[in-house]
C-alpha cells in the first residue's frame, strides 16, 4: 500500500481506532502536495494506442463550406443537411476533421443521411468509427471501393454507375456473380437495372421470375413490366383481355377468379392486404403490369367510358400501371383523375414542372398541394416558382397561419439560382423568407465549389 | 485589420443559448439595411419591429459592442448576428465608418484615456509607498513583517478569522481521530455559516463544497485531500508572520481578505502578447464564473482573467479563444500569481498556434506552481506534440467530466498536435487545439 493509502484508511476508520504515528494531516498536507504535482500519476501503458488514422485521399471541403455545415447541424435550417452533404459528396471532397464527431453523431439517429457519409467522412471518419462503437454504422456505407473488394453498398454504387455507362457489361457483370449474391443483395442488384433498361435484360430478368426470394421476382416483374414485348407483359395483357371486354362506351370487366401459380411467378401477391378483396386485388395488380396498350384506346377516351363493375379498382391499376411502366401519357391523364406525386415522376422534368405549376394556380393549399409539389423531382424553376410565389401572396391576405410548409417547401425547392426573383418578387414576410433560403442554399452551393 | 473570427468564436461569445439562436435569426443580409466592416469596426442597420432601425456596431479590437436595441442581453443578438455575417464574410468592407460609428469610438476612446490617466495616477502613488506594492511581487522577509503589522492593524478583524480557523483546526483534528466517515452535511453547512461570522469567507466557502466531494466515488481519499489543504490554510495563517512575503499574502487571499481590482490594477504590469487559450464558465451559489486562460507568448506566463456575473446577467466577453491581445496585464498578489487583469489594451495582433512545451515540462511548471501554492487549483498549459486518447493526453489522465474528447481525437486523428489545456488536481480539462490549417477549434 503507498503511503498515500495508508493516510487515506487511518483517516477513514479514525486514529482512537487505528492509531497514526505522527501528525496525520500535516503528512497529508505533504502527500497531496507531491500527488497533485504529478506524483501519483499512473502512465498508462497496457493499452496499446490505435494506429493513427491513414492519409487523406479526397481533399477537404474549403473552410466557408464546413462552416455552413455547422450552422446547419446546429439547427439553422436543419432540413437543408440532406441538400447539403449530397451536394458536397458530389463534389467528392470530404469534411473537415472537427465536424466529424457531430456529424457521425447525426447519421447514428438519422439513417437517411448515412449513404453520403461514407464518403463525406474520410480515412479519419472511418478510424474515429472504429474507435467508437456507436458509429460503426459508417463503416457499411458506400467509399467509391471496387466491385470485387467493397461491400455491398459500393458494389450497388459500382453497378450502378457501369449500367449507367454500358448497359449490357452491368447486366453481364451481375450475371457472372448471381449465384454467389446473397438474397438481399440479389433483390438490389435487379433494382439497378431499371436503369437503361432494354429488350437484352428481358432473358435475364425472366430466369430471375424463378428466384428463392420473393423480393428478387417482385423487382424483376416490375421491370418486366415496362418492357411491352416482354414474355412477361405478353402474359399479363393475356389475363387482362380474360377479364375486359370494350364495346362501345362500356368497359366490363370480370375479375380473376384465382390466382395460379402461373400468375404468382409473375409476381401477382395472391394474399390480399386488409380492406380489400381477393378479386379486385388480383384484378389490380394484373392490370398494372399489363401493357397500357393492351387497352385499345387512348387514356383520356378510357377515363370517360362507363366501367359498371370494378370502376374504382380499374383506375386504381391504371394509376399504378402509369407509375410502374412510367407511361408519360398515362401519367398525365391519371394525374387529372387522381394527382398523386408518384405519377410525377413518370413525366420528364418540363412537364412535372408545368403540371405543378397548374396544380398550383387551380388548387387551393391543402396537404394534396403539398404532397404534389414534393414529387417534382428537380429545382423548381421559373413558372413553377412564380405560381408557388403568388399562391404564398395570396394565401398570406387570408390565411397566413397555413403558410409554414408551403414557404419552407419553396425555400427548399426552388431553384437557388432564382433568389434575386424571390427578394424583389413582394415585400411580404413569407416571401422574403423564401428568398432568405433560397440565398443560403445559393452561397452554400457556391461555397461548395471553393477550394481551401 | 483583425483576422476574421470562425462561427465558433463568435457564438462563443453569445451570453446564453437563446442567444446563439437569435443572433442566427438576424445574421442574414436580408435583415439588415446597411453594413460594413473597416477593418477594426464591423457596423449594421438592422430592421427591428419599430419604425427606426437598431444601430449595432463592434470594435473587434476589443471586442467592444454597442446597439441601440433595449436588450439587456450583452453582446446582444444584433452584435453577434452582424458578427456571424462578418465571420461568413457577409459583411462588405468600407472605406470609413459613419458618423456615429466613429463618434462611439471616440467617446470610447476617451473614457480609455481617463481610465489609463487614473492607473497612471494610482501607480505614481503606489510607487511612493512601496511597502504597499512589495509583498506581492518579492519573496522577502521584511514585506511579511509589514504584513505582520498590518494584521495588528486590523486586529478586530483578524482576532475573529483566528478564533473561526482555530475551531476548523479543531474540528479537523476531531474528524481525523473519530474517522472521516461520520462526517454529515449538516456539520459542514453549521461550520460554513460560522465561518462567515467569522469573516472567513474563502475558508467558509472551501468547507461548503465538501457536500460535493463526499458525492464523489472515490469520497474517502479526496475528503481527506480537502481536509489537508483545509488545515494547512489554517496553519498557515496562524503561522502567517513565519512565512515569505508573496506566501503570507497568497494565505490572506485564500482566507477571504480582499485585494480591490484598483491595488491590482496599480500593480506593475506585464506587456506581451497574449494567446487567448479558453474558456469555462462555472454555475457557483446563483453566481456564474467565467475563467478565461492566457498565456504570454514572450513571458510564457500564465494568466486566469476571472469574472463574475449573477446567473442570467452578461458575462465579460471581450475575450475571443483563439485570438491574441498585445496587452499590459496585472496580477493579484500571490506566491504563484495567476489570476490578473487586462489593464490596458494595444493593437491588434495576428492569432497563430501557441507554442507548447511537452507534458513533462508542462509537469514540471505544475509542480513549481503547487510548491509555491499548495491550494492551485488551475493552471493553463499548452501541450505540444500529444497524441490525445479517449482518457488520456500525451499521457497525462484527463478530468473525468472530459473523457471521450471525440472532436479532439477527430482533430488529432492519432497524430501529436498542440493542444491548450487546463490542467486541475482531477486532472486535464482540453480547452483549445489547432488543425492542420493553423484554425482554433474549441473544445471546450
Amino acid at each position: 500500500m503507498s503511503t498515500w493509502e495508508e493516510l487515506a484508511s487511518a483517516a477513514l476508520v479514525g486514529t482512537d481506532r487505528r492509531p497514526y504515528d505522527g501528525v496525520l494531516l500535516e503528512d497529508a498536507a505533504v502527500e497531496v502536495a507531491r500527488r497533485r504535482a504529478g506524483g501519483g500519476l499512473r502512465r498508462p501503458g497496457e493499452v496499446a494506442p490505435p494506429a493513427p488514422a491513414p492519409e487523406e485521399e479526397r481533399p477537404a471541403v474549403a473552410r466557408r463550406g464546413a462552416e455552413r455545415l455547422v450552422r446547419i447541424l446546429g439547427g439553422e435550417h436543419e432540413r437543408l443537411l440532406p441538400e447539403w452533404l449530397a451536394a458536397a459528396a458530389g463534389t467528392g471532397r470530404r469534411v473537415p476533421p472537427y465536424v466529424l464527431p457531430e456529424l457521425l453523431e447525426r447519421g447514428r439517429r438519422d439513417r437517411s443521411i448515412r449513404v453520403h457519409l461514407g464518403v463525406l467522412a474520410g480515412q479519419r471518419g472511418r478510424w474515429l468509427a472504429g474507435q467508437n462503437p456507436a458509429w460503426a454504422y459508417l463503416l457499411e456505407e458506400p467509399t467509391g471501393e471496387t466491385w470485387e473488394l467493397g461491400g455491398a453498398a459500393d458494389r450497388r454504387a459500382h453497378l450502378r454507375a457501369l449500367r449507367a455507362a454500358d448497359p449490357a457489361q452491368a447486366r453481364r457483370l451481375l450475371e457472372s456473380t448471381w449465384e454467389r449474391e446473397t438474397p438481399d443483395d440479389r433483390a438490389e442488384f435487379v433494382d439497378v437495372l431499371g436503369d437503361g433498361l432494354s429488350m437484352d435484360d428481358e432473358p435475364f430478368l425472366e430466369s430471375a421470375l424463378d428466384d428463392r426470394r420473393r423480393e428478387v421476382r417482385q423487382a424483376a416483374a416490375n421491370l418486366l413490366a415496362r418492357l411491352p414485348g416482354s414474355r412477361l407483359s405478353r402474359r399479363m395483357a393475356e389475363r387482362v383481355r380474360a377479364c375486359v371486354a370494350i364495346s362501345g362506351n362500356l368497359i366490363a370487366i370480370e375479375a380473376p377468379r384465382a390466382c395460379d401459380k402461373a400468375m404468382e411467378r409473375d409476381g401477382v401477391r395472391p394474399k390480399p392486404p386488409r380492406g380489400i378483396g381477393e378479386r379486385a386485388w388480383w384484378l389490380q395488380q394484373v392490370i398494372a403490369r399489363a401493357p397500357l396498350a393492351v387497352w385499345g384506346h387512348p387514356p383520356a377516351q378510357l377515363l370517360r367510358m362507363r366501367i359498371p363493375d370494378w370502376d374504382a379498382d380499374v383506375k386504381a391499376a391504371w394509376v399504378r400501371a402509369a407509375v410502374l411502366q412510367k407511361d408519360p401519357e398515362w401519367a398525365r391523364a391519371m394525374f387529372g383523375w387522381d394527382p398523386i406525386a408518384d405519377l410525377l415522376e413518370s413525366l420528364p422534368p418540363d412537364e412535372q414542372q408545368e403540371l405543378a405549376a397548374d396544380f398550383v394556380r387551380n388548387h387551393d393549399l391543402d396537404s394534396q398541394l403539398i404532397m404534389v409539389l414534393g414529387g417534382v423531382s428537380s429545382h423548381w424553376r421559373e413558372g413553377l416558382a412564380t405560381a408557388v410565389l403568388r399562391k404564398i401572396v395570396k394565401v398570406a391576405t387570408t390565411q397566413p397561419w397555413n403558410l409554414g410548409e408551403l414557404v419552407k417547401l419553396a425555400g427548399e425547392r426552388i431553384d437557388p439560382a432564382l433568389f434575386p426573383l424571390a427578394e424583389s418578387y413582394s415585400p411580404v414576410e413569407s416571401i422574403q423568407q423564401v428568398a432568405a433560403l433560397l440565398r443560403f442554399r445559393a452561397d452554400m452551393y457556391r461555397e461548395l465549389k471553393e477550394t481551401s | 485589420m483583425v483576422e476574421r473570427w470562425s462561427r465558433d468564436q463568435v457564438l462563443a461569445l453569445a451570453p446564453d443559448a437563446s442567444s446563439q439562436k437569435a443572433a442566427q435569426g438576424v445574421a442574414a443580409p436580408g435583415k439588415w439595411s446597411s453594413r460594413g466592416a473597416t477593418g477594426t469596426v464591423v457596423y449594421g442597420e438592422c430592421k427591428g419591429s419599430g419604425a427606426r432601425p437598431y444601430l449595432a456596431c463592434v470594435d473587434l479590437t476589443e471586442p467592444a459592442y454597442r446597439c441601440s436595441c433595449p436588450s439587456r442581453k450583452f453582446p446582444c443578438k444584433h452584435a453577434l448576428g452582424l458578427l456571424l455575417m462578418w465571420s461568413a464574410d457577409g459583411v462588405p468592407e468600407a472605406e470609413a465608418a459613419p458618423q456615429w460609428v466613429t463618434e462611439w469610438q471616440e467617446a470610447r476612446a476617451e473614457r480609455a484615456d481617463k481610465a489609463a490617466a487614473r492607473l497612471d495616477a494610482a501607480r505614481a502613488k503606489a510607487a511612493g509607498s512601496p511597502a504597499d506594492a512589495e509583498p506581492a511581487r518579492q519573496g522577502q522577509a521584511g514585506s511579511s513583517a509589514e504584513h505582520a503589522r498590518q494584521g495588528r492593524a486590523e486586529s478586530p478583524r483578524h482576532a475573529r478569522v483566528a478564533s473561526g480557523l482555530a475551531e476548523v483546526e479543531r474540528w479537523l483534528a476531531d474528524q481525523v481521530r473519530q474517522g472521516l466517515a461520520g462526517a454529515a452535511e449538516h456539520d459542514w453547512d453549521g461550520l460554513a455559516k460560522r465561518l462567515i461570522d467569522a469573516q472567513a469567507p474563502g475558508v467558509a466557502g472551501a468547507v461548503s463544497r465538501l457536500a460535493q466531494v463526499r458525492a464523489e466515488d472515490d469520497w474517502p481519499g479526496r475528503l481527506l485531500e480537502e481536509y489537508t489543504l483545509i488545515n494547512l490554510l489554517a496553519v498557515a495563517y496562524r503561522r502567517r508572520s513565519e512565512l515569505p512575503g508573496p506566501l503570507a499574502q497568497t494565505v490572506l487571499i485564500r482566507t477571504g481578505f480582499p485585494v480591490t481590482r484598483e491595488e491590482v490594477l496599480a500593480g506593475p504590469a506585464t506587456r506581451d502578447q497574449w494567446d487567448v487559450l479558453g474558456r469555462r464558465d462555472e454555475v457557483q451559489d446563483r453566481l456564474t464564473a467565467r475563467r478565461v486562460w492566457l498565456r504570454g507568448r514572450a513571458t510564457g506566463r500564465p494568466a486566469l482573467i476571472l469574472s463574475f456575473a449573477p446567473q442570467g446577467q452578461p458575462l465579460d466577453a471581450s475575450l475571443v479563444t483563439g485570438t491574441t491581445i498585445d496587452a499590459d496585464v496585472t496580477f493579484y498578489p500571490g506566491a504563484a500569481p495567476l489570476r490578473a487583469l487586462v489593464a490596458a489594451r494595444h493593437d491588434a495582433v495576428p492569432a497563430a498556434v501557441p507554442a507548447g512545451v511537452s507534458p513533462e515540462e508542462a509537469l514540471d511548471e505544475v509542480a513549481g506552481a503547487l510548491a509555491e501554492d499548495p491550494w492551485t487549483e488551475s493552471w493553463p498549459l499548452v501541450l505540444a506534440g500529444v497524441v490525445p486518447e479517449r482518457t488520456t493526453l500525451g499521457g497525462l489522465p484527463l478530468h473525468p467530466r472530459s473523457r471521450d474528447p471525440w472532436r479532439l481525437i477527430a482533430v488529432s486523428g492519432g497524430h501529436p498536435l498542440t493542444v491548450a489545456a487546463e490542467w486541475t488536481p482531477q486532472g486535464l480539462r482540453p480547452l483549445t487545439t489547432w488543425d492542420d490549417e493553423g484554425t482554433a477549434v474549441i473544445l471546450s
